[in-house]
């Protein structure tokens, strides 16, 4: 992957390049400098904190967050070693997610950043530490740092900005709790099309906890993969342009560097695999503005579908007779549907359906190929906005989990949660 | 006379050809009809936000990408109206030539007199949806239209040097029209002068400072926080106690609290547009201040 490394560091010379080459020399007479971060901080960024916790309840036998663990087909959370080891699942009664601080600010006219931190009990995590070029010429941007990647929609949004408390079951179960969120470089392109066509290359890392992992075993070796190691490729499509209503279709595609460490028997023996794990699919979103005032009557629909194939290699194992070399293969995939209608001023509902494994299947080496079901979700939310900063929200998830050979088990799910947003007026994307 | 106007043709033909127009994109309808007025023909001019939109409220879309995308002039009413969309549109459009501080971004709000501007040592967002620069919807007085005018033909005239004179003409005849309505428009508000009106948001300070109207309470008890029982308490007690016979607000404001308070009182509901393009008779700016005159000055049925 060396190649990577060395044209990566092209590109980014040349981009810089032209970058440099966009400066205008604007003339000084009449010409506003601000930057919408409101004419209080002039060059301070733009600062902001989102609180963002709720109150939880399950009730199944053995916690929900380790059953999601278990889901045939989507088990295999617990191999490998990274930082992100810390449990996300909740815990019935009070939670805090996290405390998010925010930084923007333009840097200077060739770039501008954002630095996230997700602070929780645990510790804090960098979330986001990106600068975004600002001066490319024909319709291109850079993107270089820590930050989510823009594949598919719900992926590239922050937790306390979902129409859900929590994420699509087929994010949450392959990509895991931060979804796609990775170190690496992005070039986007804004085709030059009587309509919106964007298209995204990204090289991350390659460091998911789930997905995308560099493993370790015990008593096995693995090789160990040099970075980037993982691509991303999208593409969005805005065809029509209604007055008050949006449509917007996307493609998305990538492939990675994975392994994995097996114990099986009582020993337990050590299996250790390498290989590459992909993913693709595509998601739909429709938003309509009814131009009433707090929102009221305004809707948003959006789906998603995401496939992964998994297709690893034993390289090595403490057990003799393992076939060294022959391949463990999965494919599963999964989506979503949601919606939400502003059925009173500020008030929203909204029903979302989740549905993972209509494909789903392993193979290891030396057995037969294994088909495992589905699982379902089903929620309905309630959520008031008494203001553009604050947020109360209600939910109630039930959900038939496919657990293999302990058969299934439906769970109900309850929240109430709490989003508060100190500080600066926050822009979003589409 | 036959022959200027044909070699003046030919001259905007051949600019039209050789440079091709201006591509403008405002993100209110007013400004641009304002912009209209001062380009004509040498100018194309999409307004982002519909005249039946509230400017404050819409979202960063692909469409408003692509308007973005191939403007040369981008202008923006400005004191954060727009602020929870304006940036992502711009950045999203990787048009560098319509970032703020360029030439191809124009903030409209330079040079009117701004009203409302809160005390930064007390400002909270507990004070409900306001503005840290000032009240943004100056351009309901006709007055800042004229620094507004100024302004745009100032910055065509920088980036399309070749009709520089032709652009400051049209802002100046825009002025003059202004100055020969506003005699009419003071003259046909003069009975309400000194009295009293309700305002559902508050959006209309600049118009009734600029024609002596007092607004005595907003059916808001804050700005973007919706009438409550108590507070419509409060505004029956006010329009009684001064004997207010107008209720005003825009189209996007749901009637029903107006009503309520009128059903208990003797005033009654005027409902007028802000922006051009929501009414068919305020297809421009001036014919838009025009139909507020008419509607408020209108007997109710």
């Amino acid at each position: 992957m060396n190649y990577l490394n060395s044209s990566a560091m092209v590109v980014a010379g040349t981009l810089l390049i032209f970058n440099a080459s966009a400066q205008d020399t604007a003339e000084a007479t009449g010409i506003t400098f601000n930057d919408s971060t409101g004419a209080l901080r002039a060059f301070n960024p733009a600062v902001s904190a989102t609180i963002d916790m709720f109150y939880y309840n399950e009730d199944s036998a053995e916690g929900l967050s380790h059953m999601k663990e278990e889901v045939a087909g989507f088990g295999g959370h617990a191999h490998g070693e990274d930082e992100h080891d810390h449990d996300h699942g909740y815990e019935n009664g009070f939670n805090l997610r996290h405390l998010e601080l925010s930084f923007y600010a333009e840097v200077d006219n060739y770039f501008r950043a954002q630095a996230i931190a997700a602070v929780s009990e645990e510790g804090a995590e960098i979330e986001e530490a990106w600068a975004e070029t600002t001066g490319l010429p024909w319709g291109l941007q850079a993107k270089a740092g820590k930050f989510f990647s823009n594949f598919g929609y719900i992926n590239a949004q922050h937790a306390h900005q979902w129409d859900f408390t929590d994420q699509p079951l087929i994010y949450e179960l392959t990509l895991g709790s931060h979804g796609l969120n990775d170190k690496g470089v992005q070039v986007s392109w804004l085709a030059p099309t009587p309509v919106y066509l964007l298209f995204g290359a990204e090289i991350f890392q390659g460091d998911n906890e789930n997905m995308y992992v560099q493993a370790e075993g015990e008593n096995v070796d693995l090789p160990e993969n040099d970075g980037p190691r993982l691509g991303v490729g999208w593409v969005k499509l805005a065809p029509f342009q209604f007055d008050n209503s949006e449509l917007q279709f996307g493609l998305f595609g990538a492939s990675g560097s994975h392994q994995e460490v097996h114990e099986e028997g009582a020993l337990p023996d050590e299996y250790a695999y390498d290989g590459d794990n992909m993913f693709f699919g595509g998601d739909i979103v429709y938003k309509y503005n009814s131009g009433k005032a707090y929102g009221q009557g305004d809707a948003v629909v959006q789906a998603e579908y995401f496939y992964r194939d998994k297709d690893l290699d034993l390289k090595d194992s403490t057990d003799a007779g393992a076939p060294i070399g022959s391949a463990l293969t999965g494919a599963q995939d999964g989506y979503y549907i949601q919606g939400t209608y502003g059925f009173l001023p500020r008030w929203r509902a909204g029903l979302r359906w989740d549905q993972v494994g209509l494909t789903n299947e392993e193979q290891e080496p030396g057995e037969a190929k294994e088909e495992f079901g589905d699982s379902w979700r089903a929620s309905a939310m309630v959520d008031f906005r008494p203001s553009e900063f604050s947020q109360i929200r209600f939910q109630v998830n039930n959900g038939d989990y496919d657990l293999g050979d302990e058969g299934t088990e439906n769970v109900w799910e309850a929240f109430v949660q709490l989003t508060f947003s100190l500080g600066a007026h926050g822009a979003h994307s589409f | 006379m036959l022959k200027k106007t044909g070699i003046l043709f030919l001259a905007l033909t051949a600019s039209a050809i050789s440079f091709g127009k201006l591509n403008v994109v405002t993100t209110t309808s007013d400004l641009g009809s304002i912009a209209e007025t001062i380009g004509g023909d040498l100018i194309k001019v999409q307004s982002i936000a519909t005249g039946n939109q509230d400017p404050h409220h819409l979202q960063a879309r692909p469409k408003y990408i692509i308007m973005a995308r191939n403007a040369d002039l981008w202008i923006r009413t400005g004191m954060e109206l727009e602020i929870g969309w304006e940036m992502p549109v711009i950045n999203g459009s990787r048009n560098r030539d319509i970032r703020p501080g360029q030439l191809g971004h124009l903030d409209a709000s330079k040079h009117i007199h701004k009203l409302e501007i809160p005390d930064a040592g007390m400002l909270t967002r507990a004070m409900g949806d306001v503005h840290a620069a000032g009240n943004p919807h100056y351009l309901t007085d006709p007055e800042n239209a004229k620094h507004v005018a100024a302004d745009i033909a100032g910055r065509l005239a920088l980036l399309d040097p070749e009709n520089a004179d032709t652009y400051r003409k049209n802002a100046a005849a825009f002025s003059d029209k202004i100055e020969e309505k506003m005699t009419g428009w003071k003259q046909k508000l003069e009975p309400m002068k000194g009295k009293s009106i309700v305002t559902y948001h508050k959006s209309w300070i600049y118009f009734c400072e600029r024609f002596g109207i007092d607004i005595a309470i907003e059916l808001e008890p804050k700005p973007g926080v919706p009438p409550s029982p108590a507070h419509l308490t409060r505004v029956i007690q006010t329009v009684e106690a001064d004997d207010i016979e107008i209720i005003l607000q825009e189209p996007w404001y749901s009637t029903k609290a107006a009503e309520k308070v009128a059903g208990k009182t003797g005033a009654h509901v005027v409902t007028a547009p802000i922006f051009t393009g929501s009414d068919p008779e305020a297809d421009d700016y001036i014919a838009l201040i025009d139909l507020i005159v008419k509607r408020l000055t209108e007997q109710p049925e």
